[in-house]
C-alpha cells in the first residue's frame, strides 16, 4: 500500500452533476486517467497493447502518485483478466484495460466475470483484430463481446470516456446488478485525440467499494464458510445441474437489464435522439456518431433533413427505445467502423419493417470515415426513398 | 477470520444441518491438526464424488487437515478432477477457469494483503498437472517470478483424468495415452527444477504414500509462502480409473514411484532455511 | 464547411516532432478561444518512419476526427515525404481544398511533374519552400528544433494563430509538468533537454526559433 488517497469521498451523482469542472485540452487516454484518479479503486492490473498501453501507463502514474494503492503488469491478457477476477472476488474495486487482440486473448475470462458476478470495470480501446497485423481503430471486437453478459457502454468523445468510466464503477457495483461493465472507446480516434473535456477540479472521489454489501459472498474467509453442497451439480448430467446453469445465465442477463435504471439515473437515456421527426435517421455508436454529426451538417446545407440516434449503451440493448425512436423514420442509415456491421444487425433484429435500414458506410482497417462519404450515402438513401 | 466467526448463532443452532454444527464445533479451525489427528475432528471435506482409490482425493484430505490456519485460508482451484471436490470444502474456494489458477490467486492474495494488513491470509492453489504445467504454465511460473506469496500444489496424476486419460506434459516419456497413441514423445516436464530456478523458496516432490510427511510438507510450504515467498508442492497422485489400477492398490503404485521418478526431493532456499531456523520450525 | 474551419495535415519522418508540432498548434488555438482537435496518425512509433499528425481548428465545435482527408493546409517536414513517398496519402497533396496552402521544409525547390504543377494551379494553391531544418540548426544548434521552426513558419504564413498564444503553448509543452508524452516522444524530450542546462534555455531557444521563423516567412513567396 502506497500513499493515502488525498481525495474526499462523494456520491456519484455529486461527482457527475454538482462537482466543479474545468475545461482541459486532453486526450481520451488522459480522460481515462482522470476518471480513474477519482474512482477510488483498490487495484489496477496492466498489460501493454497499442493503442491501450498509454492509458495503463497513466494509471501507473496514479499508482506512483498515491491515487491507486496497488498496480502491476501481468504476463498476458488472459492472466491479467484472471488476476482482475481474483482481485474482485477478494473484495476489491478493480480497473484494467485492453483492446483488439488482447481482448481476444482474454476472451474466456469475460463470461466468467459475468457469471461470477464480478463488478470489474474494463476499458476497451477498440482496434482491429489480426490477421493481417493491424493496430488501427476498428470496433470489430465489440461484435464478439456482445454475448459475454457484460454491460457495454460506447463512448463518442473524451467527455463520454470520463463520465462513463466514472459511472461504470457504481453501476457495476449496484446490488441488483453486480456484473462487469466494459467501457468502449474507439482506439486512436478518441484515445489519442486531444480535445476539450470538462474535468472535475474539486478534491473529491467516489465512495469506497463495500464488498460486504455485494450480493455474492466475497472470497476472504470473513463471512462464515459453508460446504456448498454434498454432491456438486457441476459436470453432473442431471436436471438440477441443467436448471442451475440455465437459470444462472438468465439471472446474469436479468442483472444487465436491471442496470438500465441506474444507467439512466447517472448517464441519461440509453440513446440520445436529435431531430426525431426527420424522414432519414442515422443510428450510430462511438465515433461514428461524430462523423454522422458532420454529415448531418453537410446535408443541412443541401436542404436534406437528417436525424440522429446515438446509441450509448450497447448492452443491455435499448430495444424499446430504438424501436420507438425509429417508428416514423423512412430510411435508417447505420454507419460503422467494422466489417461485420454488428450495430446494424442488432437494430435489424428488433425493428419491425427493417427493410428501411441502409447499413452503410462501413469503414474498417483503420481509416477514418469522411463525412463527405456518409453524405453520399444519405443522398442515395433519400433518392431511393423518393423514387 | 476470527475463530469466533465460526461459532453458531444460538437461534440457528437447531435449524442448521448436523454436519455444519459439527464443523463449527469441532472443525480444524485452530490449525494445530496434523494427519495423526485424523478421526478426532470434523474434517473440512468428508464426502466427495471422486473415484474409489483416488490418490487426489486422499491428498486433498491430507492437505485440508494440515492447513496451518484454515480459518484464514482461501483455496484457488482449477478445472479437472480436483474441481469436483472443492465445492464441498468448508472454507472459501474459487473455481474460475482452466489454467488460470495462479493468476486468480495472485489477484486474491494482493487484495487480501491490502484489505487485511494485520492478518495472515493464506492463499493456496491446488490444481492438476494439466492445469499447472500445460495450459496454465505461464501463469504458474510468472506468479513465481513475481514472488507472489502463494503456495502452488500440483496433483500429478500424469494425465488428463477428468477428460478421460489424455497425455499431459507430466506424462512420462513413452507412455501410451489418448492423444499419444504411439507413446509420449518427450520426457516428463521437470517442474520441480523449474520451480527452484523461478523464484520458489520451497519445492517438494513427494507421493501420497507417506501421508504424515505429506501433511508436514504442506504445512511448511504454506508457512513459508506466508512470510518468505512462493512455494511449490508436487504430489504424485496416480489415477486408478484411467491407469486401470485396482482401487486398493493405488497407494502402492504411488509408493513404487518413490523408487524412481518420485523419490522424495525437497528444496529449501537460503532465505527459507533461515526463516525456519529463526521460527524454530527446522524440521 | 461554411464555418471558419482550418484543417491541417502534417507529414514528416518519425523523430522530427510532427506530433509535437500538432500539439503546440492545437493548444495555441485553444488559447485563442477556438475549438481544436488534434490527433496523430496511428502507427507504431518508429524513428524515420512516415508519420502524420492532424489539427482541426474552428470557431465552432468540431466533431470530425481521424486523419484529415480534405486539408486546407499541408505541412511537409522533410522532402523525402514527397521524393521517397514517405506519405500516407499519394500524392502528398491529395484532397487539398481550393486556395489551400502547402509548406515544405526544404532548402531548395523540389522538382514537381507537370501533372503536379497543373493540379496546384487548378486548385489555386500557394506553395512555400521553407528552410526549417537549416534555420533550426543555425538558431538552436539542433535539427530537433525543426518542428518549432515549422510551427513558426505556419503561423507566419497563414496568420491562423496569435503569436502570443503560440509562445504560451510552447512554454506549456516544454516547461510545464502537466503534459504527458508517449514513450518514445518522452525519450526524445529527454535527449533534447540534455542539450540545455535548464528548461528556460530550451524555452528561450524555441522562442527565438519561432520569432526567426515568423520573420523569415514574411520574405518567402509562394512559388506558384
Amino acid at each position: 500500500m502506497s500513499k493515502k488517497n488525498p481525495l474526499t469521498e462523494k456520491p456519484l451523482d455529486y461527482m457527475l452533476f454538482k462537482a466543479k469542472r474545468e475545461k482541459q485540452f486532453i486526450t481520451g487516454s488522459e480522460a481515462v486517467r482522470e476518471a480513474v484518479r477519482r474512482a477510488n479503486i483498490d487495484i489496477a492490473i496492466s498489460y501493454p497493447i497499442t493503442p491501450q498501453s498509454e492509458t495503463m501507463h497513466l494509471v501507473g502514474d496514479l499508482f506512483a502518485e498515491g491515487y491507486v494503492p496497488e498496480y502491476f503488469r501481468g504476463e498476458n491478457e488472459f492472466a491479467v483478466m484472471s488476476q482482475v477476477a481474483g482481485a474482485a472476488m477478494a473484495g476489491a474495486r478493480v480497473f484494467t484495460a485492453t483492446c483488439g487482440p488482447g481482448t481476444m486473448r482474454a476472451f474466456e475470462v469475460f463470461p466468467m466475470w459475468s457469471g461470477s458476478r464480478l463488478p470489474v470495470v474494463c476499458s476497451f480501446m477498440t482496434r482491429g483484430i489480426n490477421a493481417p497485423l493491424t493496430i488501427q481503430p476498428d470496433t470489430i471486437e465489440m461484435a464478439f463481446l456482445l454475448e459475454t453478459g457484460m454491460i457495454m457502454l460506447h463512448c463518442e468523445t473524451a467527455r463520454d470516456i470520463y463520465d462513463f468510466n466514472l459511472a461504470a464503477f457504481i453501476i457495476a457495483e449496484e446490488k441488483d446488478v453486480h456484473i462487469p461493465v466494459g467501457v468502449f472507446m474507439d482506439g486512436f480516434f478518441v484515445t489519442h485525440t486531444r480535445e476539450l473535456v470538462d474535468i472535475i477540479t474539486e478534491d473529491v472521489c467516489l465512495p469506497k467499494y463495500n464488498p460486504q454489501a455485494a450480493p455474492v459472498p466475497t472470497i476472504d474467509m470473513e463471512t462464515p464458510p459453508a460446504r456448498l453442497m454434498r454432491d456438486p451439480f457441476v459436470m453432473k448430467s442431471n436436471f438440477v445441474s441443467y436448471v442451475a446453469h440455465a437459470s444462472w445465465q438468465q439471472e446474469v442477463r436479468a442483472a444487465a437489464a436491471r442496470s438500465k435504471k441506474h444507467i439512466k439515473k447517472y448517464l441519461g437515456e440509453l440513446i440520445e435522439i436529435e431531430n426525431p421527426a426527420a424522414p432519414t435517421i442515422i443510428v450510430a455508436s462511438g465515433t461514428a456518431v461524430s462523423q454522422a454529426r458532420e454529415a448531418i451538417k453537410l446535408a443541412k446545407e443541401e436542404n436534406i433533413d437528417v436525424g440522429l440516434i446515438k446509441v450509448k449503451v450497447v448492452r443491455p440493448f435499448p430495444k424499446d427505445e430504438i424501436v420507438a425512436a425509429l417508428s416514423k423514420a423512412k430510411k435508417i442509415i447505420i454507419p460503422e467502423f467494422n466489417i461485420a456491421g454488428w450495430l446494424a444487425k442488432e437494430v435489424a433484429a428488433v425493428l419491425p419493417d427493417n427493410g428501411r435500414i441502409v447499413a452503410t458506410p462501413r469503414v474498417y482497417g483503420g481509416m477514418t470515415m469522411p463525412p463527405e462519404i456518409l453524405l453520399e450515402d444519405i443522398k442515395q438513401a433519400v433518392r431511393k426513398q423518393t423514387q | 477470520m476470527s475463530k469466533r466467526i465460526t461459532e453458531m448463532c444460538p437461534a440457528l443452532n437447531d435449524a442448521m444441518p448436523t454436519e455444519y454444527r459439527e464443523l463449527v464445533e469441532n472443525g480444524p479451525w485452530l490449525g494445530d491438526k496434523t494427519v495423526k489427528d485424523l478421526g478426532t475432528f470434523k474434517e473440512l471435506l468428508e464426502e466427495h464424488p471422486l473415484c474409489a482409490g483416488c490418490n487426489l482425493a486422499l491428498s486433498l484430505k491430507i492437505i485440508l487437515s494440515s492447513l496451518p490456519n484454515p480459518a484464514d485460508t482461501i483455496i484457488v482451484g482449477s478445472t479437472g478432477c480436483s474441481s469436483l471436490g472443492f465445492m464441498q470444502v468448508g472454507i472459501h474456494n474459487i473455481h474460475s477457469l482452466f489454467g488460470n489458477q495462479n493468476a486468480v490467486a495472485t489477484g486474491v492474495k494482493r487484495v487480501l494483503s491490502m484489505r487485511f494488513p494485520d492478518k495472515k491470509k493464506d492463499v493456496v492453489v491446488m490444481a492438476g498437472d494439466g492445469a499447472t504445467a500445460d495450459i496454465g504454465l505461464d501463469m504458474t511460473i510468472h506468479s513465481w517470478f513475481r514472488g507472489e506469496k502463494i503456495t502452488t500444489i500440483m496433483f500429478d496424476n500424469e494425465l488428463y483424468a477428468n477428460t478421460g486419460g489424455q497425455e499431459s506434459g507430466m506424462t512420462p516419456a513413452g507412455r501410451v495415452a489418448y492423444m499419444a497413441p504411439l507413446g509420449k514423445k518427450f520426457p516428463k516436464i521437470n517442474l520441480f527444477e523449474i520451480a527452484k530456478t523461478s523464484g520458489c523458496h520451497y519445492a517438494v516432490l513427494l507421493t501420497t504414500a507417506n501421508t504424515v510427511r505429506l501433511g508436514a510438507c504442506v504445512k511448511k510450504a504454506i508457512l513459508l509462502a506466508r512470510d518468505v515467498g512462493p512455494t511449490y508442492v508436487q504430489i504424485h497422485t496416480p489415477c486408478p480409473t484411467n491407469l486401470k489400477i485396482p482401487p486398493e492398490e493405488s497407494i502402492k503404485v504411488a509408493k513404487d514411484s518413490e523408487k524412481e521418478r518420485y523419490a522424495f526431493n525437497e528444496y529449501v532456499s537460503e532465505a527459507a532455511k533461515s526463516f525456519l531456523e529463526n521460527t524454530g520450525n527446522k524440521k | 464547411m461554411k464555418d471558419s474551419r482550418i484543417f491541417i495535415r502534417m507529414s514528416g519522418l518519425g523523430g522530427q516532432g510532427v506530433v509535437t508540432a500538432a500539439h503546440i498548434i492545437g493548444v495555441a488555438a485553444v488559447k485563442d478561444a477556438k475549438y481544436a482537435l488534434v490527433n496523430p496518425f496511428f502507427g507504431a512509433e518508429k524513428r524515420l518512419a512516415p508519420t502524420e499528425s492532424y489539427v482541426r481548428i474552428s470557431s465552432e465545435k468540431i466533431y470530425d476526427r481521424g486523419e484529415v482527408n480534405y486539408p486546407d493546409v499541408i505541412m511537409i517536414f522533410h522532402p523525402h515525404v514527397i521524393t521517397m513517398g514517405k506519405s500516407y496519402t499519394m500524392p502528398f497533396y491529395q484532397g487539398i481544398r481550393e486556395n489551400g496552402t502547402i509548406i515544405i521544409n526544404s532548402d531548395e525547390a523540389v522538382a514537381f511533374s507537370d501533372e503536379d504543377i497543373a493540379a496546384f494551379k487548378k486548385k489555386r494553391l500557394s506553395l512555400y519552400f521553407v528552410p526549417a531544418t537549416k534555420t533550426a540548426m543555425s538558431i538552436s544548434g539542433t535539427a530537433l528544433a525543426t518542428n518549432i521552426v515549422m510551427v513558426g513558419m505556419f503561423v507566419g504564413i497563414t496568420k491562423t494563430i496569435a503569436e502570443e498564444s503560440l509562445r504560451e503553448s510552447i512554454a506549456e509543452r516544454f516547461g510545464a509538468k502537466k503534459f504527458v508524452a508517449s514513450g518514445s516522444t518522452a525519450a526524445l524530450d529527454d535527449a533534447i533537454k540534455k542539450k540545455y542546462a535548464k528548461i528556460e534555455q530550451l524555452l528561450e531557444s524555441n522562442f527565438k526559433a519561432v520569432s526567426e521563423a515568423i520573420k523569415l516567412s514574411s520574405a518567402i513567396k509562394s512559388v506558384i
